[in-house]
This record gives structure tokens, C-alpha cells and sequence, in this order.
């Protein structure tokens, strides 16, 4: 299935959506909740298994220091303690932690600080009690002695530094620069008739799901067989990381996948839960549950989203059309950088939006600081990339005076344009985006509510509305990680980034697949899989079982992450029922004594074309494919079972001078918010009045969970836009620690979200279905920042800094910049 | 976030727990609903060696008319306040007020008198009671002591009351004819500790001022009285002009304070991005004037 080649001649055309299906775009009830809603789910920290430990950490109190001691002497004599490991000793007994950014020898990971702790919240050392209190109680017995160092926090400074650095190995605080050039930048904007620039912020966020990260290490010192349930890294693909870690063989550790209670990114890997349950295993030689609390969570679980200043400039003509688009972005990564500047990757696979662009130059710099590390949250890095595009055009549309939806549809890229290149290299690969916009202004009533908002502001009343289209693209390839690097001794290939499944049909016809990557973390991988399925084998998709298999043994996965798993899995399960119904067209055709050609799939059987009484039902095939094998074709194993491994549906390589970069992230769905605000003068609050979401991701799978997606995104959007931040002070202390101070949207803050669906196809997945797990985040910035001016616009503010708070806009109205 | 080790001790009766109170010194805790203790042990931002719970005691948990008074007893529930018809009609403000406190699971469990008694400088309830002019009556091993509002907050967290004491009750002025009164408050999201808010109780006769109250929240390291805004209001005959001017009024006479300073005042230990106090104190304004204008309203006064 995967294309790794340069000619792209072989995407079909968009096709239309097919609507002959049984249960690919029916509304049902997740399979997921029946177990949920009646708290039967088991998450991790509901495991408890015999003679369990519980382990805390020390954390960090200061940005930047030297460790000059840790004396652990009086916690490991405190009731309950049964050991008691610091950064210096678990440095001498296991691996740093997987780390894919540029040199990580030089920015060396590890579990807990070995030398020098690089922010406030970093691990210094591990405690593991008989249980959590005991483990809390002697963690405060624990005397560490800190030289303290100057603190770096202001990434701007940070980037020109060389004497006060978070690595001295690297030798800067610059961890990556570059600027990439596609196409004609420097004619296009000579071409152009004016350029508008701009400068943003966008400030540092973290997803928060209902749990932490947690895991539960369970060591079999006489096997050496490690066993780690955890409700993080469970994707067979790179479980190898976390075995270097532990000095385990990789065969001998199994990551158990448990379900979340939400990840939005956040789960990514988190090498560091897993790789600390099951260090302490292995040294106690007992089970040990480590559960984060929110503190450890906010502060240490390395998950912390974006956090980037941006310089933008957009050329177009004095009719609107755009030309080309400069982006210049320092990004605050904190202390170390994981993913590399992977979030940029995610950046540039849409860096221009839904618009005809021509040309585009990028320029990253990846700066390191005393904070918390970078992860992924849900949009990773295309969240803060769509919000500085749609920034940059409504300040375009102001300029020229033009209405903001009317800017954005002299620039749509047009239908019989796809499959489109943008400039950065990738594909999208189909589109329809004008119905999009004209559905949502319809379903807003967009010149109502323009008449309804004179009236409104005639009583002195600030109401705006703010429209985006956004583009969302998903099943991303993992080649954005490594094409930053063209060194020549470093061949870049593209990556697969592959997803297994595997199928069988019991002696009476009954589905079983088993997934290898992670379950349920709100996004609902169980229901997915058994709709596909569902529809090859027209079953109900309450009947179909699905497992989740640990990664020993197991076929490659990668789990969620950029919008990949319905795809995938559509795509794997498609594959490995094709097999297992093939194997059953030949059981029948030779039972039946007719010729294969001769027989076709219907209603859960096969029957000779047109001939019902010739049928032979999936039941009766599997008895046969089991139990007799005499009624088998010649060299037909007995039973029905299937693996597939389903890879990345299209990948290109990198042009070596990285002029183009390949296509790595091509499913690509499109949507327009619309908003309509009041903003309180006095108080600086905004009240959101109507919100319409019109979304199109392709096939539609389960429209009721997706809109569920568009209103969470959306939730998370609010939040972004208008309350949460993650702040720290000029020692690097940071500000936020708990749900007191990091304003997540409730149930009070979140609008009713008014809905819309269109569907074009993609012409590269199996059922045409792109991904959608990233609805509405990566547009409500947009759409929020974008009413907020227009509410104020009689004031001259407009939106340059995330999140807007209250005091912000008040600031702003004091004419305090904005 | 576990708390560090405790004793627990039941209080039979109000006496048996000052009692208790007295024996373990200055290490023993009253615990009342425990929606700030508790979260305050889990965080270890407090350390009690003993914690002496209230909550059996019988009797504390009255809310009844007494003359001129309503009296809540010291483990009546926020939640119980808040849907008691008396508290309604006769001291309004309370009402009001503590519908603005947390979220229905924390008042089932929150108590009115823990709250003030606990005088965080952001809460709803001290500040309420501010402007209520309330009666506290404070219970010891030594006996019973009255200590009127404003005597009783002294600073963030702390109060007039010693380690040994407990509220045992306390009692609001009921309103009569003309007086209206209102809660104002903004946060920065539903359910939260406001930024700023601000209590009013307004008498008028004949269309004139001739008694008035306000506290507000969130611009001192205690709740406080508006007392220039009062004078500005007093004997008036009033119209928007004059209640935006009090407004003014209300925050001209506080004094600025630096962000470490706010940060105390509404956290027990840990730094909070606490709004700068520019923006806190026209937040104030802004409550002043809506919840006077309200209690105008309420009052049958505004033109
Ligand atoms: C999520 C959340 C949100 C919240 N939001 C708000 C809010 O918006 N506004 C608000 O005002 N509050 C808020 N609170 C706090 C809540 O109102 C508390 O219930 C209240 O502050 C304390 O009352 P309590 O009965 O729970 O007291 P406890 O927590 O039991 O005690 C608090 C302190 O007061 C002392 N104390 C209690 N009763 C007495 C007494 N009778 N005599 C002497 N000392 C006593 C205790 O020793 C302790 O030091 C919130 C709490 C939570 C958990």
C-alpha cells in the first residue's frame, strides 16, 4: 500500500463519497461506554496487584542548579521504605531516555537529573513505600544540596547566551536553526503589491486529561521478563526505547496498554512514567504502580505544548490574492527536546493553509530553557501554525478593507486543484472547501448576524464575529521528524509509520481483532475498529471483540497521534478481512463446487451471483474452515485468521537541498468556524454567543463520535484562546501548578456548538476517510482572536498574544499595546 | 498529594471539641467541611499533627431566625444557606453571595462559618459578612466571646480568634423595608475565587440614602470596607453619575499592592499568576457599581 516514490502521478482523482454502506457514516453509540458509564473500565490506577509498591519522586525545586549531594539516608529509614534511588545512582545503572531531537548525546535525558537539574519540577530522586503516603512522608526526608545557578528562561536571550547555557555539551541554547525556502519568495514578494506583517505569541499550554500518565512495572527476576502496564507508550514500533532504557532485552519487555481517560497528545510516548515503575521493579523486585499526581503531571510530564513567538509576513495584491508567506518562529522548547522540532514538521505540512500560495520561507529556531520540555498537544505545532496564519490574513483583510470571508474565498485553492502541492512539498490530497464556508455562513446566518451586530453595538454593546477556514491535516508520516537533518552520512528514507491488525473468525463465524497499539484514550479506537469490521463482515458492531495486544509479540503500531488512527486502522482491518474473505471465497467456491469468479459477497455470505438459495453463511464457512478439514481446497491450513499491517497510504521523499520536502502528512480535511462574541469593557471577559463548527474529514466513520471530537477540540480551542497559560516567573518559577490557576474551560465556559458535515473523500484511504482528531483546536484560536478585534475594533485592539485573558484585553483597552 | 500524618479527633459536642482544642495546643486543626483544609493537607501547605472534626457535633448546623438576627450555626452547609427560604428574605446578600461560592459538590460539604472563619481575602463569604456588620461568636474552653466583622479579619488567613477558639455561630441583621442589598463578583471562570466582588446592603426612604454597606474582595489581604464610597452614597439622592463616582470613590481609597503581596494574600504559600492589582482593582470598580446599582433596584431607588 505505501507509495515511497517521487512520482505522484499515482493518486487517483477524488472520488464521491459512496453511500451503499452498512455502517461506515450510521451514527452508533461508542462500544467503548457500556463499560465506561458503569465505571467497569479499569484504568491504571485501578490495577492493584499482590505486593505492589507505590513510588513518588523528588522533585526539582529550582530552574537551574548543580547537584552537589543527595543524601537519601533518613528517608530510606523511614517507615514503610523499601528503596529509595537518586538521579546519581540511576544514572550509573540505566539508559538516558529515547530522545529523536537533534545530537541528544549532547542534551543527554534521563529519568531523574544526574548532575544539574535543568528546570523546577525535574526528578532528583525515587521513592518506593509500602504506599503512598509512607512513599510521600520520606520523600520530604530526602536532603539534597543544590549550587544555584542563574536561571534561563527568556528564549530570546536564551538564543544569543553563550556563557549560561542548559547543556554545556551543545555548546548554545539554540538546539536547531534554519530557514527553508519553497518556491520564489524573494520575486513573489518584489511582485506583490503590499506585504503585512505581524508579530505574535503564542503561549505555552498542556493538555489535561482526566488521568495522568501512570504505569505499573512488574519484574520477573527469574525470567527477566519485564512487564509494564501503562496507560502511555504501548505502540509496538518503538517499545525498543524504553528496553534500552531499563537494560532489559527488548523480547522480554511487555507494555501493556490500558485505556485513559484522555491523552490529546499528552500520552505520546511518556517514557518517563513507564521507564521509572519498572527501573524500581527491577530494583525491589516487586511490582511498583507510579501514578503522576497533577503536580508531577504540570511539571514534569513533559508534555507541555508550543510555546513561540512569531514574525509573519504575508505579500498580496491589492485584489486580496495572496502570494507568498514569510514565517520566522523561535519556539521555547524548554530543558530538552524529545520530539525534536517535530511540531514544526506538523507546521509546515499546512503551513499555508487552505490558500493559493505560491511560495514560503521558514525559519525555526528551537530554543532551550529552565522549563518543562515540549510534547505533543493536540494540533503539535499546527495549532499555533493555523492561529498565525489566520492572524496574518484577517490583518491583511482589515487592511484592505475586505470582509474576512470574502478574503478567504478569493483565496481558497479550487476543487480541480487536488491533489495540490503546497509549497512546502506535501499533498493534500482533495478538497472541496467553498461549500464548507458557504454551509457555515449559511448555518450562522453570517448577514444576520452582521445586521444583528450593528444593532447590537448601536446600544454600546462589543460584540464581534470571527470567521476562519483552517485546514486540519492527519496520518502523519514519521519522515517530519528526521528530514530537518540532510547530512550526507545520514541517508533520510521516508517512514512508515505502520499499523498491524489481527483478525479472526471463530468456528461460528464470531470477529475478533486484536490492535497493537494503544485503546481508548477518548478517541475511541474499540468502535472504530468494530465498524470497520462491522462492514466487511455485516455483523453488528456490538459483536464484534476487540483486543488489545501488549507489544511483546506483536505486529508494528504506532497508536493515535496526528489524526492516524481511524486511517490506519481502516485501512489494516480492511487488509486483514480481505484475506480472511478470500480464504472463504475458496472454502465455498470449493464446497459449492463452482468457480470462485462465479460467487459474491452478500449479507454476511457467500452465494453464487444472484443465486440466494446458494448461499453459504459466514457461520457455516467457519465450521467447515475449523472443524473439517477434508471440506478444505488442497493446502488450506484449517481456521480463519489474518494479519495485516496497513502502511502510511502516501509518502514522497525529500528533495536532497530541502526545497521540497517531500509529502508526509497528505489526508488532509478542511473547516470554517464561525463566531459571533461580547466582550465586557470593564471586566475584559468574553461571552460567547453563537459558535457554528462545519467540518469535512472525508468519509465520515461514526458522525456522533466525531462531533464529539469538533466539540472537545473546540472546548480545548476556548481554552487556549482565552484562559490557560502556563507561566512562569523571571526565576523560572512556574506559576501554574494545579486547576486553582490553570484555567481549564467546564461545562459553564463551552458554548452549544452548532454542527455541520461535508464530505469529500480522500482518494488514498480505505473508505475515503481522513482523520479528524484534532477538530476544532486547531481553529477556535483563530476564530475567537478574530471576534475579539472585531468586537474591539472601535478601539484599535487586536489580538497578538495567546491566551486573550481578561486582563490582557484590559491591558489592550488601556492602550497598552495589543 | 497525600497529607502528611494526622491524629483525628471527634468532637462530641461544640464544648468537647474546644475542649480538645485546648488539650492538643497549637498543632490541633478545626476541620469543618474541609473543602480548603483538606486540599490544603493533600497539597502540605498545612501540617496538623491533629485535626478536630466538628462535623458530629449536634445542633451546629441551625440556620434560625433569633429577634433581629440570622443565625447560622457553624456546620450548616453552604448548600443548605444557599436553599434556605429564610436566608433568602432575610438577609438576601448571604443568598447571593454564596451562590457565587465553588460548585454544588463543595457547598454540600463546605460550611458558611468554616469559610469565614478560614478569611481568605478572595472568598465571597468574609466579605459578605463585612458588609453585613455580622456577629461571630467565638466558643472556647473558657468560654464565649462576640467579635463584630470587622474586628475579626486581621489579615490574609489570619483572624481575631485564637488557635483555641471556635465559631460557633454566626449571626446577620436581618433587612427591613427598603433595604436592598447585592453580590457583584467576576471571575475568571465560573465557579472560581473571583478576581474582585463586592457586597451592598442599600436603605432608602423617600428616595434618599440613608444607610449603606459595602465590602469588597480581592484588593487587600482581607476583606474591606469601602468606606469613602459610602460617604460618597450617604444621604444621596442617587443616579448613575453619583454611583459610578462612589464607585471611583471605592477603589481611590485602597492601597496598591505588588504581585508577591496578592499572591499571599489568596494563596496560603504557593506564587499564583494572580492579576496584577491595576486590573483587580477596576475589576472592583466595576463590581461596586453594578452591585450598588442592583441594590438600588432591589431597594426602590433608582431613577
Ligand atoms: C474546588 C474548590 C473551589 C472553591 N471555590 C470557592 C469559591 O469560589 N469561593 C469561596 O469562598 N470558597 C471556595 N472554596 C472553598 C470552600 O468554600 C470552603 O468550603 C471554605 O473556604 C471552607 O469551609 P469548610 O467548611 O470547608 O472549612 P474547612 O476546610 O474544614 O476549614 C477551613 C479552615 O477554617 C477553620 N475552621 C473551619 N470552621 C471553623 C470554625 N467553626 N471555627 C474556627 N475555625 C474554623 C479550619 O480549622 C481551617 O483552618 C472552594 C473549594 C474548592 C475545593
Amino acid at each position: 500500500m505505501t507509495r515511497t516514490t517521487d512520482n505522484q502521478a499515482d493518486v487517483p482523482a477524488p472520488t464521491a463519497p459512496h453511500k451503499d454502506m452498512k455502517w461506515i457514516g450510521r451514527s452508533v453509540k461508542r462500544v467503548e461506554d457500556p463499560k465506561l458509564l458503569r465505571g467497569l473500565g479499569r484504568y491504571i490506577d485501578d490495577v492493584v496487584l499482590p505486593g505492589m509498591l507505590h513510588a513518588v519522586v523528588l522533585r526539582s525545586p529550582h530552574a537551574h542548579a548543580r547537584i552537589v549531594s543527595v543524601d537519601a539516608e533518613r528517608a530510606r529509614r523511614a517507615p514503610g521504605v523499601v528503596a529509595v534511588l537518586t538521579g546519581p545512582e540511576a544514572a550509573e545503572q540505566f539508559g538516558p531516555l529515547p530522545d529523536s531531537g537533534p545530537a541528544p548525546d549532547k542534551h543527554v535525558w534521563r529519568v531523574l537529573a544526574a548532575d544539574k537539574v535543568h528546570y523546577v519540577g525535574e526528578g532528583v530522586a525515587v521513592v518506593v513505600a509500602e504506599n503512598r503516603y509512607q512513599a510521600e512522608d520520606a520523600r520530604a526526608l530526602i536532603d539534597v544540596t543544590y549550587d544555584v545557578l542563574d536561571p534561563i528562561v527568556d528564549p530570546i536571550a536564551a538564543a544569543e547566551d553563550t556563557g549560561n547555557l542548559v547543556h554545556e555539551a551543545l555548546g548554545t541554547n539554540v538546539a536547531y536553526e534554519r530557514t527553508f525556502t519553497f518556491g520564489e519568495v524573494a520575486r513573489d514578494f518584489a511582485d506583490a503589491d503590499l506585504v503585512v506583517r505581524d508579530r505574535l505569541r503564542w503561549g505555552r499550554q498542556t493538555a489535561h486529561p482526566l488521568d495522568t500518565t501512570a504505569a505499573i512495572g512488574d519484574y520477573d527476576a527469574g525470567t527477566g521478563e519485564m512487564v509494564v502496564h501503562t496507560n502511555s507508550i504501548s505502540m509496538t514500533w518503538l517499545a525498543f526505547g524504553a528496553a534500552v532504557a531499563l537494560g532489559i532485552p527488548s523480547n522480554k519487555l511487555d507494555l501493556r496498554p490500558y485505556i485513559s481517560g484522555g491523552s490529546f497528545g499528552s500520552k505520546q510516548f511518556c517514557w518517563r512514567s513507564t521507564v521509572t515503575a519498572a527501573m524500581m521493579s527491577k530494583i525491589t523486585g516487586r511490582p511498583v504502580k507510579y501514578v503522576e499526581d497533577r503536580l508531577d503531571y504540570q511539571l514534569n510530564g513533559d508534555q507541555h505544548g508550543s510555546d513561540r513567538y512569531y514574525d509573519v509576513e504575508l505579500a498580496l495584491m491589492r485584489d486580496g490574492t495572496f502570494r507568498s508567506l514569510k514565517i520566522d518562529c523561535v519556539d521555547d522548547y524548554g530543558a530538552y527536546i524529545q520530539f525534536g522540532v517535530g511540531s514544526h514538521g506538523n507546521a509546515l505540512a499546512q503551513v499555508t493553509g487552505p490558500y493559493r500560495i505560491t511560495s514560503t520561507e521558514y525559519r525555526v529556531r528551537a530554543v532551550l530553557t529552565n522549563k518543562t520540555q515540549q510534547g505533543a498537544y493536540r494540533g503539535f505545532g499546527a495549532d499555533a501554525g493555523n492561529w498565525a496564519l489566520e492572524r496574518i490574513v484577517d490583518k491583511a483583510a482589515a487592511e484592505l478593507d475586505l470582509d474576512p470571508a470574502d478574503i478567504r474565498r478569493r483565496n481558497l485553492i479550487p476543487p480541480d486543484a487536488f491533489p495540490y502541492h503546497i509549497p512546502s512539498g506535501n499533498m493534500y490530497d482533495s478538497g472541496n472547501y467553498e461549500p464548507v464556508l458557504d454551509h457555515a455562513l449559511q448555518r450562522f446566518d453570517y448577514d444576520g448576524w452582521r445586521r444583528k451586530q450593528e444593532a447590537m453595538r448601536a446600544e454600546g454593546r462589543k460584540i464581534g464575529i470571527g470567521v476562519v477556514t483552517a485546514n486540519e491535516r492527519s496520518v502523519y508520516g514519521a519522515t517530519e521528524f528526521w528530514f530537518w537533518f540532510d547530512d550526507k552520512d545520514v541517508p533520510v528514507k521516508t517512514t512508515s509509520t505502520p499499523e498491524g491488525v489481527s483478525m479472526t473468525v471463530d468456528t461460528v463465524g464470531a470477529v475478533t481483532v486484536t490492535l497493537y497499539s494503544t485503546p481508548f484514550w477518548g478517541n475511541s479506537s474499540d468502535t472504530v475498529a468494530a465498524m470497520i469490521a462491522a462492514e466487511e463482515f455485516d455483523v453488528d458492531p456490538a459483536d464484534v471483540s476487540v483486543v488489545h495486544h501488549g507489544t511483546k509479540g506483536g505486529l508494528p503500531a504506532a497508536g493515535p497521534g496526528g489524526s492516524r488512527l481511524t486511517v490506519m486502522l481502516a485501512g489494516a482491518i480492511t487488509g486483514a478481512s480481505k484475506k480472511i474473505k478470500d480464504k472463504l471465497r475458496r472454502i465455498a467456491a470449493h464446497d459449492m463446487e463452482v468457480d470462485e469468479a462465479d460467487l459474491e459477497w452478500v449479507d454476511g455470505g457467500y452465494q453464487v451471483r444472484g443465486a440466494t438459495d446458494s448461499r453459504r453463511g459466514i457461520a457455516d464457512l467457519a465450521m467447515l474452515a475449523y472443524l473439517v478439514k477434508t471440506a478444505l481446497p488442497d493446502g488450506e491450513e484449517s481456521g480463519l485468521a489474518a494479519d495485516f499491517v496497513y502502511d502510511h497510504p502516501h509518502l514522497t521523499m525529500p528533495k536532497p537541498d530541502r526545497s521540497d520536502l517531500g509529502s508526509f502528512y497528505p489526508c488532509v480535511g478542511h473547516a470554517c468556524h464561525l463566531v459571533a462574541v461580547e466582550v465586557d469593557e470593564e471586566t475584559g471577559s468574553v461571552d460567547i454567543l453563537d459558535y457554528v463548527a462545519v467540518h469535512d474529514s472525508g468519509t465520515l466513520v461514526n458522525p456522533r463520535s466525531y462531533d464529539g471530537q469538533i466539540v472537545g477540540g473546540t472546548a480545548q480551542g476556548i481554552g487556549t484562546a482565552l484562559a490557560e497559560e502556563m507561566t512562569y516567573d523571571a526565576g523560572g518559577n512556574p506559576l501554574v501548578g494545579t486547576f486553582w490557576d490553570y484555567l481549564i474551560p467546564t461545562a459553564l465556559d463551552v458554548p452549544e456548538v452548532n454542527f455541520g458535515h461535508e464530505e469529500t473523500p480522500s482518494p488514498i484511504t480505505a473508505h475515503g476517510i481522513k482523520g479528524g482528531g484534532e477538530a476544532g483546536r486547531l481553529m477556535a484560536p483563530g476564530a475567537l482572536s478574530a471576534a475579539i478585534d472585531d468586537a474591539l475594533r472601535d478601539h484599535g485592539v487586536r489580538v497578538t498574544e495567546l491566551p486573550a485573558t481578561p486582563e490582557r484585553i484590559v491591558g489592550w483597552l488601556q492602550g497598552q499595546g495589543g | 498529594m497525600k497529607p502528611p500524618p494526622f491524629s483525628y479527633h471527634r468532637g462530641r459536642t461544640v464544648e468537647h471539641a474546644a475542649e480538645l482544642l485546648r488539650e492538643l495546643g497549637p498543632s490541633a486543626r478545626l476541620l469543618a467541611g474541609g473543602q480548603s483544609l483538606l486540599p490544603m493537607l493533600n497539597l502540605r501547605l498545612a501540617e496538623p499533627a491533629h485535626l478536630v472534626d466538628l462535623g458530629s457535633a449536634p445542633g451546629l448546623d441551625a440556620i434560625r431566625r433569633d429577634g433581629d438576627l440570622l443565625v447560622v450555626g457553624a456546620t450548616a452547609r453552604q448548600a443548605a444557606v444557599e436553599n434556605s427560604a429564610d436566608v433568602r428574605s432575610l438577609v438576601p446578600l448571604l443568598a447571593e453571595a454564596v451562590e457565587h461560592v465553588a460548585h454544588p459538590p463543595i457547598r454540600h460539604r463546605g460550611t458558611v462559618v468554616g469559610s469565614i472563619a478560614h478569611a481568605s481575602a478572595v472568598a465571597e463569604l468574609p466579605c459578605a459578612a463585612l458588609a453585613l456588620d455580622a456577629q461571630l461568636t467565638l466558643l472556647s474552653a473558657d468560654g464565649v466571646r462576640t467579635v463584630g466583622a470587622e474586628d475579626f479579619f486581621t489579615g490574609a488567613f489570619t483572624t481575631s480568634a485564637r488557635a483555641d477558639e471556635i465559631v460557633a455561630q454566626v449571626a446577620f441583621p436581618v433587612t427591613g423595608p427598603g433595604t436592598g442589598q447585592a453580590w457583584s463578583e467576576f471571575s475568571l471562570r465560573r465557579g472560581n475565587f473571583p478576581v474582585a466582588g463586592a457586597g451592598v446592603s442599600i436603605t432608602v426612604a423617600d428616595g434618599e440614602i440613608v444607610d449603606v454597606a459595602i465590602a469588597i474582595c480581592g484588593v487587600s489581604d482581607r476583606p474591606v470596607r469601602a468606606r469613602a464610597a459610602e460617604a460618597a452614597l450617604l444621604g444621596s439622592r442617587p443616579d448613575p453619575e453619583t454611583v459610578a463616582a462612589a464607585a471611583a470613590a471605592s477603589v481611590a481609597e485602597l492601597t496598591p499592592r505588588g504581585a508577591g503581596d496578592l499572591a499571599a494574600h489568596i494563596l496560603p504559600v504557593v506564587a499564583a499568576p494572580v492579576p496584577a492589582w491595576g486590573y483587580r482593582a477596576s475589576v472592583a470598580k466595576s463590581q461596586v457599581r453594578r452591585a450598588v446599582t442592583t441594590a438600588l433596584t432591589r431597594a426602590g431607588g433608582v431613577r
